[in-house]
């Protein structure tokens, strides 16, 4: 039996890296995706539907939630994975950067999540899964504002599950390590793995690390498991 | 020009019932609204509790942006800033909307 049939997911920033993976995963379990990035589509098939939105710009979020509205009637399970990194000594970040960080990494899974609890408190059921970072724990010189978003989604998830929780609506973080995408491949190589041979499982994220608490906080049963962060690879 | 604001307070007027009969169906016999013009939502008049309120504002900008096919807040800097709170009764709140139709669907 498919995990999600008959479920709605979003994900946002599902054209690459981990959110692929997940929106994957979905996909292969049975669920209607729904994909939110500022990219063109990757991925294709009956059961996915992409909105080009730019996750910097909150009312460019409001509006997909309205397309949304006219296409869907329910919408189960959110994974606010978009993120973008700019790693930099503070003294020399740019801001322009760093309110980038601000707006995709902190202010778009707000206004995701309150979108989406919209259509969740009509159905009474929801999973909010945000996808955090352990440079949160780890606060490594040069990511003080990813980290910082990072730790504010958590923040985030924990306040929205007190407010969701009568709709029995779950709000989980999930602190990843390093995996092979896109955004580890800004760094520098040699960093990251002095960094993951530092953890106490040192080795780099797969995806089936991923989705093993992807689908634990998605599940019918985790209906009791809400505003937790669990980090991945001994990082706590 | 009076028509048209008459037509559109009461769709506005209707939106809010809507929600507020939404809202009953959601509440123990016990905890039910009025639904009318005057039912207070907000200050010591009110029964509702927060929640309740939240679920009702949700509900009407909910309809209002799939209506007027464009974002719509009722709780922006400008109505939390008024001497009277549009969220007093289901009658300031109406006035509020028809002042935000107006405004995105001018005449």
């Amino acid at each position: 039996m498919d995990l999600y049939s008959g479920k709605t997911a979003l994900v946002t920033g599902a054209t690459r890296g981990v959110g692929r993976i997940i929106a994957e995963h979905f996909l292969a379990q049975g669920a209607s995706v729904i994909g939110f990035a500022r990219g063109e589509a990757r991925l294709t098939g009956p059961a996915y539907h992409h909105v080009q939105v730019d996750l910097a710009d909150p009312l460019a979020i409001q509006k997909a939630f309205l397309g949304l509205h006219k296409q869907v009637t329910s919408l189960e399970i959110v994974v606010n994975n978009a993120a973008v990194l700019t790693s930099q000594y503070a003294m020399i970040m740019p801001p322009a950067a760093a309110q980038a960080m601000v707006n995709v990494n902190l202010l778009a899974p707000f206004i995701v999540s309150r979108e989406a609890a919209k259509f969740m408190r009509k159905t009474k059921w929801g999973r909010i899964i945000n996808i955090g970072s352990m440079a949160v724990s780890l606060e490594p010189m040069g990511d003080s504002v990813y980290a910082a978003t990072k730790a504010g989604l958590s923040t985030l998830a924990n306040v929205m599950a007190k407010e969701f929780g009568p709709m029995n609506v779950t709000c989980n973080t999930l602190g990843i390590t390093a995996i092979e995408s896109d955004m580890l491949a800004q760094l520098p190589r040699d960093k990251i793995e002095a960094i993951i041979s530092g953890l106490p499982v040192p080795r780099f994220a797969t995806p089936a690390d991923i989705l093993n608490v992807v689908d634990f906080f998605a599940s019918e049963a985790s209906g009791y498991v809400t505003a937790q962060t669990v980090f991945l690879g001994g990082v706590n | 020009m009076a028509l048209r604001e008459a037509a559109l307070r009461e769709a506005a007027m209707g939106i809010v019932l809507d929600a507020l009969e939404s809202l009953n169906q959601e509440l123990d016999l016990s905890d039910r609204v009025a639904v009318g013009p005057t039912t207070p939502l907000f200050g010591a008049d009110a029964t509702m509790d927060s929640l309740s309120l939240v679920s009702v504002i949700v509900d009407v900008e909910t309809a209002l942006t799939l209506k007027y096919d464009a974002p719509i807040s009722l709780t922006d800097d400008r109505a939390m800033s008024r001497e009277i709170s549009p969220f007093d009764d289901v009658a300031t709140l109406t006035d509020y909307i028809v002042e935000l139709i107006s405004e995105i669907a001018p005449a």
